[in-house]
């Protein structure tokens, strides 16, 4: 009884330590790996622009494609 | 903005143009009025199609989160968010970088920094593309051996931009130029050579395609531009605090260097050549202003 109790500890904290492991080991972040890369299609969207004209993929879409550019602000 | 300045050689091409943010229409309304800005800037308040396309940053909620006073969080926000910490201005906002997509809404490129201040301006990313600019600023030359146009892709840079310094080359008739490979054989390969500045660094030069030239006389075969061709030297501007203080001081930058090359045709071999350039750029802060809310 005595040995399976030092078992079970044992087990015990080898899975608190696997744990603590993964809670100190952050993924880091490669921004690259993010969202759709080249050949993927892009998600479409409704978005009102500064005139409050709404668009979505294809309205902004030129006959040889088109540009999205991601802001964090146009404000500051 | 810069693209402003951009958007009829775009067009041009045929390339549908939009900017994404998590402003309100009442902020892009006043903002474009300010700049004179006529393309759509679209006003995804929600953060939704940020969300949707996968590149919101996380990191800003982090950082003014519960895990805020963790230092791995920290060392992210500083990178990701801001050196002054995260607030929750900044939650919402993307990973802010460009997609191209073709007709198919298919991605053909796509540009993402990793640090938060370093952002390709769209004439870098036109150039990288191969979208035909009107070179501005540019140094031409031709000496014995070619023809060459140089110019930076923006003539006004700030903290954290990454443009280029793009160089045109003709060869002459029957002339040939050394591409990168080259120097295996003992050839002088074409590139600038640029004194490392304060406040910028200097990127490896972008090389197109080379073709193989075969040398008779030595039975050799050689990577080389017979044709016109462009090479693409970035600089990114450094985007710590002290660099900001420097800049803060300064009106323009100079970068001054060699352009280095060696030419032959099919019988002589000239020496290696080392013609100096120097580019200008106006140096203009970050942009304070804010809309009246």
């Amino acid at each position: 009884m005595r040995k399976i109790n030092q078992t079970t500890l044992a087990f015990l904290l080898l899975i608190c330590s696997v744990g603590l492991t993964l809670a100190a080991d952050r993924e880091p972040i490669v921004v690259a790996d993010l969202g759709p890369q080249v050949g993927d299609q892009v998600p479409d969207f409704q978005l009102p622009d500064q005139f409050g004209q709404m668009h979505n993929l294809e309205s902004i879409m030129g006959p040889n494609g088109a540009m999205l550019l991601f802001h964090r602000s146009a404000d500051w | 903005m810069e693209l402003q300045d951009q958007l009829e050689t775009l067009q041009a091409q045929g390339i549908g143009i939009a900017a994404i943010s998590y402003d309100s229409v009442e902020v892009l309304s006043d903002f474009a009025t300010r700049r004179g800005i006529t393309f759509p800037l679209l006003a995804d308040d929600d953060s939704s199609v940020i969300g949707d396309y996968g590149i919101l940053n996380t990191v800003a909620a982090e950082g003014v989160g519960d895990n805020a006073d963790d230092p791995d969080v920290q060392a992210d926000v500083a990178r990701y968010v801001s050196v002054f910490g995260a607030s929750q201005m900044i939650v919402g906002t993307p990973y802010p970088g460009t997609f191209m997509v073709g007709s198919d809404s298919k991605v053909t490129s796509r540009f993402f920094e990793e640090f938060y201040r370093e952002r390709n301006t769209t004439t870098n990313v036109m150039l990288k593309l191969g979208v035909g600019l009107s070179p501005i600023a540019a140094v031409q030359g031709e000496t014995a051996h070619l023809k060459f146009t140089a110019y930076p892709s923006n003539t006004t840079v700030t903290v954290g931009t990454r443009f280029s310094l793009a160089l045109d080359v003709e060869p002459g008739p029957n002339m040939h130029v050394y591409a990168p490979g080259a120097e295996e054989k003992g050839y002088r390969v074409i590139g600038f050579n640029l004194d490392q500045p304060e406040i910028a660094r200097i990127e490896p030069v972008a090389y197109p395609e080379s073709e193989i030239y075969y040398f008779e006389p030595l039975d050799e075969r050689v990577p080389v531009y017979q044709r016109p061709f462009t090479i693409l030297q970035e600089v990114v501007m450094d985007a710590d605090a002290q660099a900001e203080e420097i800049m803060s001081n300064l009106d323009a930058l100079t970068l001054t260097g060699t352009l280095d090359y060696q030419a032959c045709d099919d019988a002589i071999c000239f020496l290696p050549q080392s013609i100096p350039v120097s580019f200008t750029v106006d140096l203009d802060m970050p942009d304070r202003q804010r809309a009246n809310r």
